[in-house]
């Protein structure tokens, strides 16, 4: 039972995306026929896409590898970084050890570990996965760990005066308190992910995806081929990112109902006992 | 439960230092069963700090707290507790707010739902049970908070300036409001407030505590018949009780009509 008025703001923000990235594309288009500048330098957008249409099944096929990269690498990321934030924050010794690591994680330019996970894990999907991974795990961590810290400390002296247990005041109190930051990091994360596969296909690939086909199409100056992988590319991390955000609207009811939905009635009135996961 | 005479609350020669300060010094306090306390004070007379220590939030570093003749000192769980700020989980509905307590303890059952809900649309709450608090003004989100409170079954309940962020409309309101809910449910509370009137228009008894170090410095009985209306306000017996606490905490002149407090642990004059 969502109310229309939510589903109704939730269209609009699509179609406002959708305005946004037509009057792009439209700005682009105007602005490459108006100049002289010729097609292998910048090709219109127009061109581009006629490019991805007229090779279409190679494209959906180059698409389908990078996604598959992307997504694995985005939900095993995500995934570690959720885990390894509740870790530390249960664990205040865990935090102070592994909090230089995580920086000095993110201080390695990706590029340079990219070659070494190449060298030990080969050319399969492995490396690539755990580039993605890399770089989405980090923002996914790090407000996590400060959605679990900024949790009211009156909020918790409620819950022991209460007589909470660790575990219950864990997944009824803190746990929802870092929803908000969780998806702030995994929209972050979003939008890099596709950068990871990319940067994993350059690298060392034995199966080819949009970055691959990219470097090679830029070696043949076919620039409508460049402009149209970096079409896909973009729509690709475009995607992820309003997935996210749809997922977010659905994870955070209390933000926009008055009255609980139906279907969040179990987690809103409940004992606490199933709590969802991370993404 | 209780034996006839038995303190539901006695908080005996409680003594608290931080570090080299002293927060309170020698208190002495015994609340019967059913009734209602009132402490006013300016700041830093240790109000929060004796509201922590009987809450049990606070370790003691001198003195007893006893919760029906037994010691709850540095044990948290044991009364109600309620603060200015409603302190309701945004991602939890009014009814689920309401039985938070047994959600934290074993998992909230059917029948606590029920009883939450029961206790709820008793006291004005029944349209709001399945809104998210987001939903609710600030007088209600207080209503959701005692609810919460009272639901979690405890005789004692400290409440810490609960109305201290409302207008005073919607105060007056809410204190007749919480008049009601005591009248009705027979639990003992222990109220804090920095507003002299509506510690007398509440309290059987009003403490008044002193700053530096932070003490009891009188305890003035309230005689005003119950039920209380908005009339009594400006009865000429609350506005004598409030010239003397008014005279207690900002000029310090020996009270009329007090009892003052000594410093024995018997401290309280009988109710």
């Amino acid at each position: 039972m969502r109310s229309d008025g939510v589903l109704a703001g939730l269209l609009r923000q699509l179609a406002l995306w959708v305005v946004a990235l037509g009057l792009i594309l439209g700005a682009w288009q105007l602005l490459v026929s108006a100049s002289d500048i010729p097609a292998y330098v910048i090709p219109t957008p127009a061109s581009a896409f006629a490019e991805v249409h007229a090779h279409w099944d190679l494209m959906r096929e180059l698409t389908a590898q990078t996604l598959t990269e992307t997504f694995y690498g985005y939900v095993a990321g995500a995934l570690t970084g959720f885990l390894l934030a509740v870790l530390m924050a249960q664990l205040p010794i865990v935090s102070r050890l592994l909090y230089p690591a995580l920086i000095t994680s993110q201080a390695v330019p990706i590029v340079a570990i990219a070659a070494p996970l190449v060298i030990i894990f080969g050319f399969g999907l492995t490396p690539k996965l755990i580039i993605v991974a890399w770089i989405v795990f980090f923002p996914v961590v790090v407000n996590v760990l400060d959605g679990l810290a900024s949790v009211d400390q009156d909020q918790l002296n409620l819950a022991r005066l209460l007589g909470g247990t660790r575990l219950r005041t864990f997944l009824i109190v803190r746990l929802p308190a870092c929803i908000g930051p969780l998806f702030s990091g995994l929209k972050i994360g979003a939008s890099y992910a596709v950068s990871g596969a990319v940067i994993g296909e350059w690298t060392a690939s034995s199966r080819v995806g949009l970055g691959t086909f990219l470097l090679s199409a830029n070696a043949q100056m076919n620039t409508a081929g460049v402009y149209g992988a970096m079409l896909l590319l973009t729509g690709i991390g475009i995607g992820s990112f309003l997935l996210v955000l749809v997922a977010e609207h659905l994870a955070t009811p209390w933000r926009t109902h008055a009255v609980v939905p139906a279907w969040f009635a179990g987690r809103a009135e409940g004992g606490g006992g199933a709590e969802g996961g991370g993404d | 439960m209780t034996a006839a005479g038995t303190p539901k609350l006695s908080v005996q020669r409680l003594s608290q230092r931080f570090g080299a300060t002293l927060a309170l010094s020698d208190v002495n306090l015994d609340i019967a069963p059913g009734e209602f306390v009132c402490i006013v004070g300016a700041s830093g007379c240790g109000k929060s700090t004796l509201f922590n220590a009987v809450s049990g939030l606070l370790p003691v570093s001198t003195g007893r707290v006893l919760l029906d003749g037994v010691d709850m000192a540095g044990k948290p769980g044991a009364v109600g507790y309620m603060l200015q700020k409603d302190l309701l989980l945004p991602w939890r509905s009014v009814l689920g707010n309401i039985t938070l307590g047994a959600a934290l303890t074993r998992g909230a059952t059917a029948a606590d739902r029920r009883t939450a809900a029961d206790l709820a649309t008793r006291y004005g709450l029944g349209e709001y049970l399945r809104h998210f608090p987001r939903a609710l003004s600030g007088g209600m989100r207080q209503r959701v908070a005692l609810m919460r409170t009272i639901a979690a079954g405890r005789e004692l309940m400290l409440l810490d300036e609960p109305f201290g962020a409302l207008d005073s409309q919607t105060r007056i309101g809410m204190q007749q409001w919480l008049l009601q809910v005591w009248r009705e449910l027979g639990r003992t509370v222990l109220f804090v407030t920095h507003d002299v009137d509506e510690a007398i228009f509440l309290a059987d008894r009003v403490v008044v505590m002193l700053p530096k170090p932070g003490r009891i410095g009188w305890i003035v009985p309230v005689a005003l018949a119950r039920p209380r209306d908005l009339a009594c306000l400006t009865s000429a017996e609350f506005v004598a009780i409030k010239r003397d606490i008014l005279g207690m905490l900002y000029g310090a002149t020996a009270p009329a009509r007090a009892a003052a407090a000594a410093p024995s642990p018997a401290a309280a004059p009988p109710v």
